[in-house]
């Protein structure tokens, strides 16, 4: 049978969160345990703003989709670096749901977008983060 | 490796890293990325969500391929980076991981290159897969 | 000619190739990858007015197009697709009826090639183990350039044991790895028409350059 959902969720706004500023802790946290080098010591490496999470992480009208899920990959586009003290805004959208079969039989493809920016407005990142179920 | 946008040409291999994760990496690593889930701090907290043990955040490959764009090019900025996850990755496995560039072009925003990206097992299974956008300094 | 059948470009949602790079890095890897042309087999879709002839004359290459469709005998790579095949099926099923999908793309004028059958769950292999072979089927992908160790060796059995013809694609995602694997065909293919006759003839072999690749790096 065909995925079945109400459309409307596509596009629509789930989640808006203003997270506390930026801390040289977090930084360097991330920075040492991904080995990513970042800029400097107050400036984050490029992907820690995956590590945003915000008060929803899915809409609360989501079909029911499975057991367990995935992260099954991300595309972001980075814009001006995090740095120190800035107080990031994160506001995610469905941006696409499909179906598809793999290796590990039918699966449920999410695609959710969020939008990062600082508080100057300035674009942080966007994410289109595909999670999976089944 | 070359690291002005001058020398580098297509087909260049980017550096190759390679490295085995350990599960205390791989936990530090879900601790600091603020990822909750039991599949990234032990084994046995991976088998009660069904899997076969402890595994690498998908987030970590990504910041491995960062990683990856940063050595190879220091001198140049990330301005896109997408993994697709085909296969799982657990701590304790040797991994490869490397990149090619594919693409060259000047735009109005600057120099830019584009990689491709594959993180391997000692197999050469391919569990992720990804491009990187990569700009260079203006030129004065 | 060597064709690549089995390619996805950024029109597919896991790849992040253009079609456009596809073209420069098979004209700069020539002399390793000696391929003519590439078949574009999107995910699930078919858009009857994607036309790349302007890159076929810019480049050299013969683009012809396709799709991967999913069924419940696994994923198979549909060629010759025309109105009256997607008027029928709907690409975005990911449970068409394989006993059913492939005989009337045959009677439509396109060809259905079951790919990389030796994958677990999407392959054909493992369906046969349980399910009545599939009538009408030609030909089989053999060699896949994105399958994991073991997955195209399982393939020859199914090859010997049903008389299938053996094909090769690179199931490229990523610009790198166009080619790799591709088909030589003893007939001239100008078209999608040329490509559907010569699979039904039977004139052609799968073939790997990826030794050859890694010698060169």
């Amino acid at each position: 049978m065909a995925l079945d959902f109400d459309r409307s969720i596509i596009g629509s706004e789930f989640d808006r969160t203003v997270f506390a500023p930026v801390t040289k802790d977090a930084i360097q946290e991330y920075a040492a345990a991904s080995g990513e080098p970042g800029a400097n010591e107050v400036t984050a490496p490029p992907t820690f703003v995956v590590r945003l999470r915000g008060h929803r992480w899915m809409p609360e009208n989501m079909p029911n989709l499975g057991r367990v899920g995935f992260d099954a990959g991300k595309d972001i586009e980075f814009g001006v670096p995090v740095r120190v003290g800035d107080v990031l805004t994160a506001v995610s959208t469905v941006h696409d749901i499909y179906e598809k079969t793999g290796r590990t039989g039918s699966m449920v493809f999410v695609v959710l977008r969020t939008v990062v920016t600082n508080q100057r407005e300035d674009e942080v990142a966007v994410i289109d983060q595909k999670m999976m179920f089944r | 490796m070359a690291t002005r946008f001058a020398d580098v040409d297509v087909g260049h291999d980017l550096h190759t890293l390679t490295l085995t994760l350990s599960g205390d990496e791989v936990k530090r690593y879900a601790v600091a990325a603020r990822m909750p889930g039991g599949r990234f701090m032990s084994d046995d907290d991976a088998r009660k969500e069904g899997l076969p043990g402890q595994i690498v955040p998908g987030n970590l490959s990504l910041a491995l391929f960062s990683r990856l764009i940063a050595e190879s090019l220091p001198d140049a900025t990330l301005k896109k980076l997408s993994a697709t996850f085909r296969g799982l990755v657990h701590p304790g496995q040797p991994l490869k991981i490397h990149g090619v560039v594919t693409e060259k072009h000047c735009t109005d925003e600057g120099d830019r290159i584009e990689c491709d990206l594959v993180l391997e097992s000692q197999e050469g299974d391919r569990l992720v897969t990804g491009t990187a956008t990569v700009q260079f300094p203006a030129r004065r | 000619m060597i064709l690549d059948l089995h390619t996805h470009s950024d029109a597919s949602e896991d790849s992040r190739a253009p079609v456009e790079t596809y073209m420069k890095w098979l004209v700069r890897k020539r002399d390793v990858l000696p391929i003519d042309g590439i078949v574009l087999t999107e995910h699930r879709q078919w858009d009857p007015h994607a036309d790349y002839r302007h890159l076929e004359d810019k480049y050299g290459m013969l683009i012809l197009r396709g799709a991967e469709v999913e069924t419940d005998y696994g994923h198979v790579l549909v060629y010759g697709v025309n109105d009256d095949i997607t008027r029928h099926f709907d690409f975005t099923d990911v449970r068409l009826p394989a006993q059913e999908l492939i005989p009337a793309v045959a009677r439509m004028g396109g060809l259905a090639v079951p790919c990389h059958p030796g994958r677990p769950t999407i392959g054909l292999c493992e369906h046969y183990a349980h399910k009545p072979p599939i009538a009408g089927v030609v030909a089989v992908e053999a060699l896949n350039g994105g399958s994991r160790r073991g997955e195209n060796e399982r393939v020859q059995e199914l090859i010997a044991h049903y008389g299938y013809h053996a094909v090769g694609g690179s199931d490229s995602h990523l610009v790198s790895f166009i080619g790799i694997c591709a088909t030589q065909f003893a007939d001239e293919i100008r078209s999608v028409e040329d490509l559907v006759i010569a699979l039904e003839r039977g004139r052609y072999q799968p073939v790997d350059f990826r030794e050859r690749l890694k010698k060169e790096a």
